[in-house]
């Protein structure tokens, strides 16, 4: 039973990371039509960018975030200006952003080689940390990860239901056109909205270089698991994202604790399945920009 | 339409991410073994490398002997695969400032396979039927070199290769492993270990496993499907060591709680952790998580860089075939090219760059070619098949070795026990191996 229990909780807080991970992807596709795959080697550039900083200047991995977050925010706005260029469409976005995708995983190749690449445990106080409640151990970068998709997941929803930049991102996901037509400028919105999401993306690369030994493959692991969070979530949906990644990660580490961990990847994908069979709309389908 | 239109994006993407998360397979290259049977992860094209030939001491001369080969430059395997670039690059350069190969210079004709064996396989056959070199060298990656021995095999042609894993699979003729396992790993590496354990004085009475899916970790761990002789499970049985855990994990593994969680449940006095790359310091960290180690622990074939940046790995052993320490660099040459491959590595950007066992296969792949040739007189393929399988080969790192005919052209299993001590790596086991002052060290 403790055993089920762990494999819960661990469930549960890296349902938090996933979810922190499908966040942009999910805001990026539904509210922009920008089907994000560079999404991916933005959140791995930023956890070389949090390793490279931590081992050169020494700081603590988690401060970095004042950095890589503002800059990756940036960098989005930067892309999405660039995609209103080259009129990118939802079905070019996926071509475009690939090609982003195998640029930038070039670019880590070349800087940091194919080898693996991991914080030093000197430098890196975080990694075996944990919080006790009995028996039950909740590893502290993993529950910071939580923490930080649910404050975002929280924050997104107030902001796009509540805010008239919400409204306006809402409006503009719905109908371009008749949104420019009363006044917004949709433009400026998806380049907030663009930074946003490769911010997300950031903070999600700050964990990932605190808990994982990095490689320029990695990111390629994530693309089953994180699509899977965007499309049972629901796209556009952040509230969505973070149920979908919860749920995603508690079945796996129960079905991995209950029949063996080469059971938790079957579950996932039944479940994935199942979803787009019984309620392609994804889990939740209140509040959803899309 | 516009919900159509939608769905189908939906439907494109989602077949795209299962494929993706297919092909991934590993969860990375493996700095000292053998991984590979997976598809393509990185759709960049393959390029072609060519090493010059140098001239600064003995001129070779004549028309340049082409030696071709593919390695996985790209792809989850190009965290090994940049080694043996680096190794072989260091290897042709010196043979070339000696003199070339038969008085030729020697150019190598490296293409990227892209950690795929089917690319791999294309480009071998491309490198015999279109470009016409003389000789080949093996990729690195057991999916890829199985791949590529079929095409050598085909067209006749000497077949060394570097850290393959699957020894019972291999039976050219002209194949010449220099991974110097043997044929049954699957019960010499384990009980090297488990002697290792029993020379501390104080073996382990229960003993849990975690096993990669992929097929090397699977073979070591299993045995070879079909057959009754077991592996490290079995082995372990034998000896009367209590079984308490046995799990396998799917290589594209990402999150190790529960993995931990079971390990801490089951709480062996040894775990052996049939894994590679860095599936090792991903369990080590999982279970520090949940404040547990084991008093014992075993990885099969890790990256021996991360490990050491592990909290909590102190103790792990693995198994090797060469350490940069005495009794292994008792030989002068071996230190100048040990230090010349530290260099290269350093250069190829490599965080770790000592030379343990992918390197030392490496340089022992090109030497097999090299002496193959010479011995023979000329390239002709059949003869220097014949001469290897006649005279075995005098290598830098391993000294002379002898390929078994009626074992597959294998030949003993050559590994070493190492284990992490203050922070490096030292072997351990046997004593006459072992680094001076170290041994190993368990206590249930």
């Amino acid at each position: 039973m403790e055993l089920l229990a762990q494999g819960i909780a661990s469930g549960v807080l890296i349902g938090g990371l996933y979810a922190l991970m499908a966040l942009g992807l999910s805001l990026s596709w539904g509210a922009l039509k920008i089907i994000n795959l560079a999404h991916f080697s933005f959140i791995l550039l930023s956890a070389y960018l949090v390793y490279q900083l931590t081992v050169s200047y020494e700081v603590d991995p988690l401060l970095t975030t004042i950095i890589v977050v503002p800059l990756f925010f940036v960098v989005g706005a930067l892309m999405q200006v660039l995609f209103h260029l080259a009129n990118v469409d939802e079905f070019k976005s996926l071509i475009v952003s690939f090609g982003i995708f195998i640029i930038l995983q070039s670019l880590m190749r070349t800087i940091w080689s194919a080898d693996f690449r991991r914080i030093g445990s000197d430098l890196n106080p975080y990694e075996t940390e944990s919080i006790f409640i009995g028996n039950i151990a909740l590893p502290l970068p993993q529950l910071v990860a939580f923490g930080a998709a649910v404050l975002i997941a929280a924050a997104m929803s107030l902001l796009l239901s509540r805010s008239y930049f919400g409204k306006a991102v809402r409006a503009v996901a719905q109908d371009a056109d008749m949104a420019r037509a009363f006044g917004i400028d949709s433009r400026r919105v998806a380049v907030i909205l663009s930074g946003l999401t490769t911010a997300f993306s950031a903070l999600a690369g700050v964990f990932i270089a605190v808990g994982q030994t990095l490689f320029p493959g990695l990111a390629v692991s994530w693309f089953g698991i994180v699509f899977s969070v965007v499309i049972l979530g629901g796209l556009g949906h952040t509230v969505g994202a973070l149920t979908a990644g919860v749920t995603v990660g508690v079945a796996a580490g129960a079905s991995a604790v209950i029949w063996g961990p080469l059971a938790a990847p079957l579950v996932t994908f039944v479940i994935l399945i199942a979803a787009l069979l019984f309620r392609p709309e994804g889990l939740i389908t209140s509040r959803s920009v899309a | 339409m516009r919900s159509h239109r939608r769905w189908s994006y939906l439907a494109i993407v989602t077949v795209l991410a299962l494929i993706v998360a297919a092909c991934a397979g590993d969860e990375g290259g493996d700095t000292t073994a053998p991984p590979g049977t997976d598809g393509p992860t990185d759709t960049s094209e393959p390029s072609t490398e060519t090493t010059e030939p140098s001239t600064e001491t003995t001129e070779p001369s004549g028309e340049p002997i082409r030696i071709g080969g593919t390695l996985a430059l790209t792809g989850f395997l190009a965290a090994t695969g940049v080694i043996h670039q680096a190794v072989g690059e260091v290897f042709v350069e010196r043979l070339n400032e000696q003199g070339g190969l038969l008085g030729r210079p020697v150019e190598w004709v490296l293409l990227d396979d892209e950690s795929a064996p089917d690319q791999s396989a294309a480009a071998y056959e491309r490198l015999i039927t279109e470009n016409e070199v003389d000789l080949v060298i093996g990729p690195y990656g057991t999916g890829n070199i199985t791949a590529a021995m079929a095409v050598a095999e085909r067209y006749g042609y000497v077949f060394p290769h570097h850290t393959a894993s699957l020894t019972y699979a291999y039976n050219y003729a002209c194949h010449f492993s220099s991974w110097s396992t043997g044929l049954h790993p699957n019960l010499t590496n384990p009980n090297l270990v488990y002697d290792a354990l029993e020379s501390s004085g104080t073996p382990p009475e229960t003993i849990g496993f975690v096993v990669n899916e992929f097929p090397g970790t699977m073979f070591i761990s299993y045995g070879q499907d079909g057959t009754d002789e077991g592996g490290a499970v079995a082995e372990a049985v034998k000896r009367g060591w209590d079984v308490v855990l046995d799990i396998t994990f799917p290589t594209a593994t990402t999150d190790w709680a529960p993995i931990a969680a079971q390990i801490r449940d089951a709480d062996p006095d040894f775990l052996y952790i049939a894994g590679l790359g860095v599936d090792a310091p991903n369990i080590i960290t999982a279970m520090q998580a949940i404040d547990y180690l084991p008093a014992g622990m075993f990885s099969q074939w890790p990256a021996p860089g991360p490990l050491l940046n592990t909290e909590g790995a102190d103790g792990m052993m693995s198994v090797t075939i060469f350490e940069e320490h005495p009794p292994f660099t008792d030989d002068p040459e071996v230190v100048e090219v040990a230090g010349l491959i530290n260099e290269a590595l350093a250069a190829a950007g490599i965080p770790y760059t000592k030379v343990e066992t992918q390197a030392a296969a490496s340089w022992t792949a090109w030497e097999y070619l090299q002496q193959a040739a010479e011995g023979a007189g000329s390239l002709d393929q059949q003869a220097m098949c014949d001469w290897l399988l006649e005279n075995g080969a005098d290598t830098l790192f391993h000294g002379d070795i002898q390929f078994f005919a009626d074992e597959q052209n294998y030949y003993v299993d050559l590994s070493k026990v190492k284990q992490i001590q203050d922070g490096d790596w030292w072997v351990v086991y046997p004593e006459e191996f072992a680094a001076p002052g170290r041994s190993v060290i368990y206590s249930p």
